[in-house]
């Protein structure tokens, strides 16, 4: 009796161990290609239900409706600004509005996040004094290059800031170098390594025999880059919280044929990543302060889980994330004429600052 | 086929599970059975709907005589638990259907003619933890995921497709832990068989100048001179159930762990090893 309730409690324990952070039908599939071939979405509607709340309670207050047809600003309405100078006054204020509660909410201080307080107690709007008002300016400028350049990726809709901030000075989902992977399963026994340089400078995700043990060495694949693009995919799938068959036919991962179309918009919002991090990100680099930098001087970096925070759509794609409700986010802005003559009216700005 | 001298005690009357003594007669050395006759029937027209599926092509690749390309697919997942077109998966019910009638009904068979020599059920019920993986694939784990069409195609590229593609809905099916130990048993199930059978094959053909046959002390001195120990003649077959059943039964667990109760990356389902509070 006693070797077996001892079996019984081993049992027990076993059972326990072996199904904790079990999940359990129904369980939502959908079907991504031929019947029968396996090439499915998998998940669990709770889960998803329970991160979909998550993002209902910390949908933004909106102020009113866009002023769509409003002219721009006349010049001399503002000092010093130089990505927004196509709205106008009461949308440029709504927008700003917004802004504070997209990005500046936890922090409680509004305008002031951004802008300066003079001694005399004034706001001081032009001054670019503090550095958060350099970066939100290249983030205003990304945005914008996003909704238009890569409409293939964004969609009509487009985005804004809320998108990826969710009310945090900071997107939650981030990388430095130096870092530990997160979530510690993409790359779990190594740091922060050269594969997320495919975040940054790297196009060569696409790595594939196509002679098998070829005695030519140009023609063989390393094991070691192979493994780079291993981990990226891994990343990729728990940050956009889908499987590999969402976007591959696993017989031919590299054959765009056979791919549903899913992988051309991964491999354009890859393609933005880069951009972004390249073009608006990195340069900013210089202008934080040490608090805001990783363990190896780097600024903070996205990745797909900054927007996508582990679902196939942003915030799954609640109308809050849009920017199509936002005149300033959905065309590349241009600077407000000073006024003091037509030198610098109608300049457009290329993006980084 | 002439009977062997000591066949005809062998050949015992009744016994049957059910239908008394209908079709309880030898066909040359073969037992017939209510469950033979039954087994056949579906084997057969379950083959029978399978060509005439590859006859029509209803498949991905189209009609194809092609051994390789033939293809009997699922229904789509929109049918949910109901009965499809058939040629829109109603075909692989049916077929489903036949299988499973036909596997069990041999089982059934076994059981019968293990029933008649008065021996156990060790070869039925081995047989049914194949036949089980066999229906935990295509009817209890599609029956959990909700759909039909979560069954594997009939097709030999098709079906290894589906593999592929199933194991990668998992990102990494290598980090399944019932696979593991699937492929595990597998893998010691062949050792054992090779070791096993080197060891009879090398008793049986003794070298020209030796006697004939060696015994089984021969065998136990050989094991125990290479590997420490021998479990001896009874041992071995034990072992080689042992193995050959939890590899069957590993197999089906790690498929119906995958989706119903693991909807995530298989790599991730360690992190409780990372999460352990000795180091976490």
């Amino acid at each position: 009796m006693k070797t077996l309730s001892r079996m019984a409690i081993a049992l027990a324990g076993g059972l326990l161990i072996t199904t904790t952070g079990c999940e359990f039908p129904p369980i939502d599939t959908v079907q991504l290609g031929f019947r029968g071939v396996g090439m499915e979405h998998v998940a669990n509607p709770r889960t998803v239900q329970d991160s979909v709340d998550a993002v209902l309670a910390r949908e933004p207050f909106v102020p009113g409706p866009p002023d769509e047809f409003g002219d721009p600003a006349p010049p001399g309405t503002w000092e010093n600004v130089q990505v927004l100078g196509h709205l106008s006054e009461a949308e440029f204020n709504r927008f700003k509005l917004a802004m504070t509660t997209w990005v500046a909410a936890a922090t409680g201080e509004g305008c002031n996040y951004c802008h300066v307080i003079e001694d005399s107690g004034e706001v001081n709007f032009a001054s670019d004094a503090k550095y958060q008002k350099v970066v939100s300016r290249s983030m205003i400028s990304m945005t914008q290059t996003a909704n238009v350049e890569y409409a293939a990726h964004v969609g009509e809709a487009g985005v804004n800031c809320w998108t990826c901030h969710q009310g945090q000075v900071q997107p939650v989902n981030r990388w430095y170098f130096g870092d530990r992977p997160d979530p510690p399963s993409a790359g779990s026994m190594i740091e922060r390594p050269q594969w997320e340089r495919h975040y940054l400078d790297r196009d060569d995700a696409r790595l594939i025999n196509q002679t098998a043990l070829s005695r030519n060495r140009e023609e063989n694949v390393s094991l070691q880059d192979t493994e780079y693009t291993y981990w990226l995919m891994i990343q990729m799938s728990e940050h956009l919280g889908v499987n590999c068959t969402y976007c591959h036919t696993s017989a031919r991962f590299s054959d765009w044929d056979e791919s549903p179309p899913q992988r051309v918009h991964a491999m354009r919002g890859l393609d933005m990543v880069r951009t972004m991090n390249m073009e608006y990100i990195v340069p900013l680099t210089d202008e934080l302060p040490e608090h805001r930098l990783g363990p190896e001087g780097d600024g903070a970096k996205i990745n797909c889980a900054t927007c996508h925070a582990g679902a196939w759509k942003p915030q799954y794609g609640l109308p809050a994330t849009h920017g199509i409700d936002w005149p300033a986010l959905m065309q590349i802005g241009v600077s407000h004429p000073t006024g003091n003559g037509a030198a610098d009216a109608g300049e457009e700005l290329s993006g980084a600052p | 086929m002439a009977m062997l001298s000591f066949e005809e005690k062998y050949r015992v009357r009744g016994g049957t599970l059910i239908g008394g003594d209908l079709f309880d007669f030898w066909i040359g050395p073969f037992y017939v059975g209510f469950f033979g006759v039954v087994s056949i029937f579906f084997a057969t027209l379950g083959t029978a709907l399978c060509v005439w599926g590859a006859a029509i092509g209803e498949g991905l690749a189209g009609q194809t005589w092609n051994l390789w390309q033939i293809n009997i697919a699922p229904p789509p997942l929109e049918y949910g638990l109901g009965i499809a077109p058939m040629l829109e998966g109603g075909l692989w019910q049916a077929i489903t259907v036949c299988a499973i009638i036909a596997f069990v009904s041999w089982a059934l068979r076994q059981a019968e003619i293990a029933k008649k020599l008065g021996m156990g059920y060790h070869v039925p019920v081995a047989f049914g933890v194949a036949v089980g993986a066999y229906i935990v694939l295509v009817v209890v784990r599609p029956f959990l995921l909700g759909a039909w069409g979560h069954g594997f195609p009939y097709g030999i590229i098709s079906h290894l497709d589906w593999v592929s593609n199933v194991g990668y809905q998992y990102l990494h099916f290598h980090y399944n832990p019932a696979h593991m130990l699937a492929i595990t048993f597998f893998f010691t199930n062949a050792l054992a068989l090779g070791l096993h059978g080197s060891l009879i094959l090398s008793v049986t053909n003794p070298p020209k100048n030796e006697p004939s046959l060696k015994t089984s002390e021969h065998e136990n001195t050989y094991f125990r001179d290479t590997l420490g120990y021998s479990i001896g003649a009874i041992g071995i077959h034990r072992l080689g159930l042992f193995l050959a059943l939890n590899a069957g039964i590993w197999s089906a667990v790690c498929i119906v762990i995958s989706g119903p109760f693991w909807t995530r990356g298989w790599p991730e389902w360690w992190s409780w090893w990372l999460n352990i509070p000795i180091w976490a």
